[in-house]
């Protein structure tokens, strides 16, 4: 079968022309047709977006767009649904992941994006909400009101399923005319999302667009970076840094680099009640997404003096890890890949060599664990179920062993009583933490999340202010003035 | 159990080596009398081979020898004797972390009678001596390299008096390797140039600069090695061996790539690179596994895999390797696919090698 993915409102479909991508799995295959743009079909997708959105989506209300959002999701979180069942066939092919995974992983996501939720966006973010639909009275007086851009570009990456909807409705929520550049790891549910919102209000549809370019070659490209006011891309340093250099200065660039996060386990949570459940709990955060995602933990700081030991807890984590192998296969793993984790592995080995550290799980286990009880500074593992547990005296040393990576971190699990909880937070902070999650929450952020610890909507929008004083002069030139 | 010496070591090795060729169990036998040894006498190796339950008692395969990582030559030192006692000490040049792989040698005699067999059988292919050019700084200058020592030896014992090394302190000589090859190519004797694989990148760049190329005489070879290791352009198989031709004039069949490594005793070579990734092989006192890299068993024929390889002649050290590049078992021999890397991530979190070049700077 093929699968045609993306969103092209306004191009002749006659006139297109694809790139075939296969994607195999769990014993199935399927192949992706990704449009393959011209540069001039790239221009007119990229005026007619900015004209549709200045014309449409920008005269909105608010409401309306929250209203078409929730009722795309209502119909991505009904399993009936003929997209749902085609997202829950497809996208264990096409990323590798296993049906459970993408399934809970699934609803749990888009949970986050119903009309509750995303009035707390709103909430979140802007004060007023209402400054997004017209000029609102501030508290030091005069008014403001708040612009998203008129093109908002989006380049995504990776392979987890749906990410791309996070920065897809943040666009539509402060009414940007938004396109979409896909990722080849998973290049069909935002597709599909524009699609359905098309169906359900199309003008809404006639402001979104959903692309796709090889990553840094096409002519397509330079189109699009061209036209947008505002990229907001994913991506390792690497690439982030190609693109920006690529881009007009005037363009403003919200890059979200990769991550690493990490567990913090404090000795209060080590008895031998809660230490099972909680090693639940961290082998669900290293299983969801396969460690993919840049909340995903690659290292945990288990505390020593609970009553369960860090090496004991850190055969708990095994223990449970081997037990969701079983019902959730890892991915199989591409050549790279098992490299990756079997050259980390082979360190691993080495050290325990040395008698530094411990190593659980059988090379042919889909999991391993390293264990040492030594401090040690953060790093990344072979991911895949890779995970380092290190021994502290106390949590406290925590902060010390990550500052040096401030550029990667973002969330950090922690399970420590409340007062804890808050002093680590307030010196993980300051380091560069910008996300405290529970265990087994790691990957499943709350609506709203400022990712990157930054504001998805307002990072997006400018201001205009009328200043009291203007409003004030105006008086003079009313035609009732006296 | 008897006690055995590593003169004894030495001498049985230096006999199997002298044999015209090694049948399965002929190499078997050897590989598992120096797994005892190396066991006995290597105690990082030995408690490696503990943590995957293989002892001499229970290993009756070579190919369940266990193969350490090559990274754990950065690591551990993998040494039957104390490491104080080499005569010599080869160091790769890989800087990844600051940390260099070392291979202790407490003699050479193996290693160069290893290195001098095989290279005659390969790249002399029954000549006496042939003129070299070296395109590698020499032992001198690199007292730590065992390329410079290859070289070196393949001068020495293969080449004629006139051969020289064309680079040093500052770098490539053109100034003298370019009179030299005109000589070569008017003199119509076979010339060999060999030296790593990035120091022949500048020199076709300075001499597509200069609008020259040479058409050294039938018979010449050209020795390549190591890839180009960040040091020059990276180029194709195919651009690479087009460009060695057209610069010189050795048809890409006479260009022979040598595959070796610090952590080996040992080469590997193909016939010439007519086509890209043509068959490796090495001597009878080597073999090579493909394996999966994560459970370290063995692939079928034709499956892509990592590179386990077994040198006899590494005696001192470890002589089964877990390499880390991708090969394919042919008929023959083994392909050879570069190194095992790439994107391990397919998400957002950082992965190790870009965790690595952050930190580097």
């Amino acid at each position: 079968m093929i699968e045609h993915a993306g969103h092209l409102p306004g191009l002749d479909p006659e006139a297109l022309s694809w790139r075939y991508a296969s994607y195999s799995a769990w014993g199935e295959s399927v192949e992706i047709a990704l449009p393959a743009l011209e540069p001039t079909q790239a221009r007119d997708l990229c005026e007619a977006v900015r004209r549709n959105a200045r014309v449409r989506l920008k005269q909105m209300p608010t409401a309306r767009i929250v209203d078409a959002i929730d009722a795309a999701i209502a119909r991505l979180l009904d399993r009936e649904h003929p997209l749902r069942r085609k997202a829950e066939h497809l996208l264990p092919i096409v990323t590798g992941y296993d049906r459970e995974t993408v399934r809970l992983g699934l609803t749990s996501y888009l949970k986050t994006f119903r009309r509750p939720q995303l009035l707390r966006f709103l909430a979140e973010d802007f004060a007023n909400p209402a400054v997004l639909d017209g000029f609102q009275p501030t508290a030091k007086g005069g008014f403001l009101r708040a612009h998203g851009p008129d093109l908002l570009l989006h380049v995504w990456a990776g392979n987890v399923p749906a990410l791309s909807l996070w920065s897809l409705i943040c666009g539509l929520l402060v009414k940007a005319g938004s396109i979409g550049k896909l990722a080849s790891a998973e290049p069909l549910t935002a597709g599909w999302f524009a699609s359905l919102l098309a169906e359900i209000d199309p003008e809404i549809g006639q402001c979104l667009a959903i692309v796709w370019w090889k990553g840094g070659e096409e002519a397509g490209e330079a189109r699009f970076l061209k036209a947008a006011d505002t990229v907001m891309a994913y991506g390792n340093n690497a690439t982030l840094a190609a693109l920006r250099a690529k881009l007009p200065i005037t363009t403003r660039f919200l890059p979200h680099g990769h991550k690493i996060g990490f567990g913090l386990i404090a000795r209060e949570a080590l008895d031998s009640r809660k230490a099972p459940t909680l090693a639940r709990l961290a082998a669900h955060d290293v299983t969801r997404y396969e460690q993919q995602g840049c909340y995903s933990p690659q290292m945990l700081f288990v505390e020593r003096g609970g009553r369960v030991s860090p090496a004991e807890f850190a055969r708990h984590v095994a223990q449970e890890l081997a037990a969701i192998a079983h019902r959730h296969s890892r991915r199989e793993l591409a050549a790279a890949e098992s490299a990756a984790v079997a050259g980390w592995r082979g360190a691993q080995e080495m050290q325990a060599m040395g008698g530094t550290a411990e190593l659980l799980g059988d090379p042919a286990d889909p999991w391993s664990i390293v264990h040492v009880e030594k401090p040690e500074d953060l790093s990344p593992t072979g991911l895949n179920r890779t995970l380092k547990l290190v021994a502290v005296e106390n949590l406290d040393e925590v902060p010390a062993l990550v500052a040096p990576y401030r550029s990667f971190l973002q969330t950090a699990g922690i399970a420590a009583s409340p007062a804890r909880l808050f002093q680590l937070s307030e010196r993980l902070g300051e380091i560069g933490v910008t996300r405290i999650a529970p265990l087994g929450r790691m990957t499943a952020p709350e609506a709203g999340w400022h990712h990157d610890g930054r504001f998805s909507l307002l990072d997006l929008v400018t201001m205009t202010e009328i200043e009291q004083s203007a409003e004030a002069a105006s008086e003079g030139f009313a035609p009732y003035v006296d | 159990m008897t006690v055995v010496t590593q003169a004894e070591i030495v001498e049985a090795l230096l006999d199997f080596i002298a044999l015209p060729d090694a049948t399965e169990a002929e190499f078997e036998a050897m590989a598992l009398k120096l797994f005892a040894w190396q066991f006995r006498n290597n105690e990082p190796y030995k408690r490696f081979a503990l943590q995957r339950g293989r002892t001499p008692l229970t290993v009756k395969r070579w190919r369940d020898i266990p193969a350490v990582p090559i990274t754990a030559f950065k690591d551990l030192t993998l040494s039957c004797t104390p490491p104080e006692a080499a005569t010599h000490v080869f160091m790769t040049s890989g800087t990844t972390q600051g940390v260099r792989g070392r291979s202790y040698h407490p003699t050479l005699a193996v290693w160069s009678r290893s290195m001098l067999l095989n290279f005659r059988k390969r790249f002399m292919r029954g000549r006496e001596r042939i003129r070299m050019g070296i395109l590698f700084p020499d032992e001198k200058a690199l007292p730590n390299s065992s390329l410079a020592h290859y070289l070196g030896l393949a001068r020495r014992e293969c080449g004629t008096p006139d051969s020289e090394v064309f680079i040093g302190a500052n770098g490539l000589d053109l100034d003298r390797l370019l009179p030299v090859l005109a000589e070569a190519e008017a003199s119509g004797e076979p010339y060999a140039l060999l030296g790593a694989s990035y120091s022949f990148v500048p020199l076709m760049d300075a001499l597509e600069r200069q609008g020259r190329h040479f058409a050294l005489p039938e018979g010449s070879l050209i020795l390549d090695t190591g890839g180009f290791k960040g040091q020059s352009r990276e180029l194709g198989p195919d651009e690479f061996y087009d460009g060695l031709s057209a610069a010189f004039g050795v048809p890409r069949a006479a260009c022979i790539n040598m595959y070796g490594m610090t952590e080996l005793s040992s080469q590997f070579y193909d016939d010439g690179n007519a086509v890209s990734h043509p068959v490796k092989s090495g001597p009878h006192w080597v073999r090579s596994r493909v394996v999966d890299p994560l459970t370290g068993i063995d692939l079928p024929q034709g499956q892509r895999g990592v590179l386990v390889h077994h040198d006899l002649a590494h005696f001192n050290s470890v002589s089964a390797i877990l390499t880390e590049d991708a090969g394919e078992i042919v008929p023959g021999g083994f392909k050879l696919f570069g190194r095992v890397d790439g994107e391990a991530s397919k998400g957002c979190s950082v992965a190790v090698a870009e965790f690595l070049a952050a930190a580097r700077g």
